[in-house]
């Protein structure tokens, strides 16, 4: 399971489907359901925590947790993604709540900042710059980008990470991402 | 179509994504390829630190614990019905039966004292009812030298004054039976005539008896006896050798407080009457011994009364009344001595299906609020966890 893993934004319908056929076939689809989302979720998981050990243990904790429910996941419900990202979210604002570490959402998260030495002075800059915009935002609308740049979920999968319809989920994001640019300019 | 500088944006941001530790994504992959085993399985066998330390964090899954208290209801209504079903089974009038199955006779009575209720324990009262007079030894003469039903149980539940007369626990029980035999027409005769047989090899009374003869249905002889309460079991056992035994019940009553009461009284009123008799002596005017006379004639009486009392409660303990019939015909009654049966067999089932279902009614009224409180309660935690989940966003 090392090496590349390739995104799982094309998941199809059959995948999910053989999930409910057989115990094999479950296992089988959460399989290829962890190789396409392991290390997108950690990095969902770890902006949402800004604790590189912390987003470690939620992660492995969120795709046990599914593993124990892959045989109730509904594929009417929604795509298996959004499912296993809901998961996580979830563990993920649970730890945060119990660690009481609201407030540092909003902290440096230096251990996650490890660019720029192999880049160009330009854009090694211009992603510090990047990097601090996003400090600036409210934290739900840094988990939107979260979960469209870093987990790279569509925009019907984010409004069902979130409980929230696409068309609301399509706005914020393009206000996030507004807010963001503004912030990149006011840095710059 | 994003301009340029969108793209820019997005490539900046891609590559601000976070990226799992090698070692870290290694273990994961291990953990998957394994099915995900259980934390505490791993903990065993020196598991990674981020998985450990998770260990006592995971909830425990709702299945489980829907299929841990079901079983725990199933339980105790398993347990219920066995205890309702076994109590059941056992003689009736609780305490006072398991008395008289598990005690043994303990009562002197020599026919000639005033009554003892209990060797080496009569005390104060055996000597105080010495000069009881004529109406307590009347007693004695019309009781059999048979020894009565007064027993020594280990109870602790009697008055204070019960316990400083007599010393010790003793309890007067009384006994009765119904037992119904099925005889053919021709056969009540004979029967009927063992049946006084049995009664007089057991030293009983027949209080009163009648025989019908005529066709199966008609015919028929029911009896009213009087028999020692301590030969009682070995009567009914004789009785129930005489013919087709339809049905048998016995019963027993706790008449200690009665009778202790009136033994109280009773020693009271003759010490009372041993008082006047004493002053009648020193009286000295007319006027004066005529008072005491009828006071100590009035006193006589209550004695006397209280004595009849005492007599008949010790004759409830020392007879049991034993109703015995012999019918003829079909009977509707089950048979309580013939052999048990497909129809008995499923009187029982259904028996016990009612005790159970009964029971299950009570465990529900017991669980059903419970399980009510524990929904609420969890959809209110439900609630609230989903609040402070939006609030650690806001």
């Amino acid at each position: 399971m090392d090496g590349e893993l390739p995104r799982s934004k094309g998941m199809d319908q059959a995948l999910v489907a053989e999930a409910s056929e057989a115990p094999r076939a479950a296992d089988l689809a959460f399989d290829r359901l962890y190789r396409s989302s392991r290390d997108d979720l950690y990095a969902y998981v770890a902006s949402l925590l800004r604790d590189a050990t912390a987003a470690e243990e939620v992660t492995a904790a969120a795709f046990e947790r599914a593993y124990r429910k892959r045989h109730r996941f509904d594929p009417e419900r929604g795509e298996p993604r959004a499912w296993l990202f809901g998961i996580a979210r979830n563990a993920a604002l649970d730890e945060l709540r119990r660690r009481g570490r609201q407030t540092e959402l909003t902290a440096e998260p230096a251990d996650l900042q490890d660019f720029g030495a192999a880049e160009g002075a330009e854009q090694s800059e211009r992603r510090l710059a990047v990097s601090a915009a996003l400090e600036r935002l409210a934290p739900g609308e840094r988990e939107l980008i979260a979960l469209k740049f870093f987990a790279g979920l569509g925009n019907a999968e984010i409004a069902q990470v979130l409980g929230i319809s696409e068309s609301n989920a399509g706005t914020k994001l393009h206000r996030a991402m507004t807010k963001l640019r503004e912030a990149c300019d006011g840095i710059a | 179509m994003e301009s340029p500088r969108e793209d820019q944006l997005t490539a900046d941001l891609r590559a601000l994504r976070p990226a799992p530790r090698p070692e870290f994504a290694a273990e994961l992959d291990q953990r998957a390829a394994a099915g995900f085993p259980r934390r505490s399985r791993l903990g065993k066998k020196g598991a990674p630190a981020f998985l450990t330390s998770m260990r006592d964090k995971r909830p425990a899954h709702p299945r489980r614990l829907l299929l841990t208290a079901g079983g725990l209801a199933l339980t105790t209504v398993a347990v219920a019905t066995v205890l309702v079903v076994s109590n059941e089974d056992e003689p009736t009038h609780g305490v006072v039966a398991q008395a008289v199955e598990h005690a043994k006779p303990k009562r002197n009575f020599d026919g000639a004292g005033p009554y003892v209720p209990s060797r080496g324990t009569a005390g104060a009262a055996s000597s105080s009812e010495q000069g009881s007079g004529v109406q307590y030894e009347a007693e004695v003469e019309t009781a059999p030298s048979a020894s009565s039903a007064k027993q020594i149980v280990p109870f602790s539940q009697e008055s204070p004054s019960f316990n400083s007369s007599f010393g010790a626990r003793h309890r007067d029980v009384e006994r009765s039976a119904e037992i119904t035999l099925g005889a053919e027409p021709d056969d009540v005769a004979d029967d009927a005539a063992k049946v006084f047989e049995a009664v007089h090899a057991h030293d009983g009374i027949v209080m009163r008896s009648s025989t019908h003869e005529g066709k199966a249905g008609e015919a028929g002889a029911t009896f009213e006896l009087l028999i020692p309460s301590a030969k009682l079991g070995d009567a009914l056992a004789a009785f129930s050798q005489i013919d087709a035994v339809r049905s048998r019940h016995e019963a027993t009553a706790d008449i200690t407080a009665p009778t202790v009461s009136a033994a109280e009284l009773l020693k009271e009123s003759r010490a009372r009457i041993d008082s006047l008799l004493g002053q009648l002596e020193e009286a000295e005017t007319e006027s004066e011994r005529e008072a005491i006379e009828v006071e100590l004639q009035h006193e006589r009486r209550h004695a006397s009364r209280l004595a009849a009392q005492l007599d008949h409660l010790h004759r409830r303990a020392d007879f049991s009344r034993v109703y015995l019939r012999i019918a003829t015909g079909e009977s509707n009654e089950s048979s309580g001595g013939g052999a048990w049966g497909v129809d008995d067999a499923l009187g029982d089932a259904g028996h016990i299906l009612a005790v159970a279902a009964a029971v299950a009614v009570v465990a529900l009224a017991i669980l059903g609020p419970i399980a009510l409180i524990a929904f609420l309660a969890w959809l209110t935690h439900r609630a609230w966890v989903r609040r402070e989940r939006r609030r650690v966003l806001s």
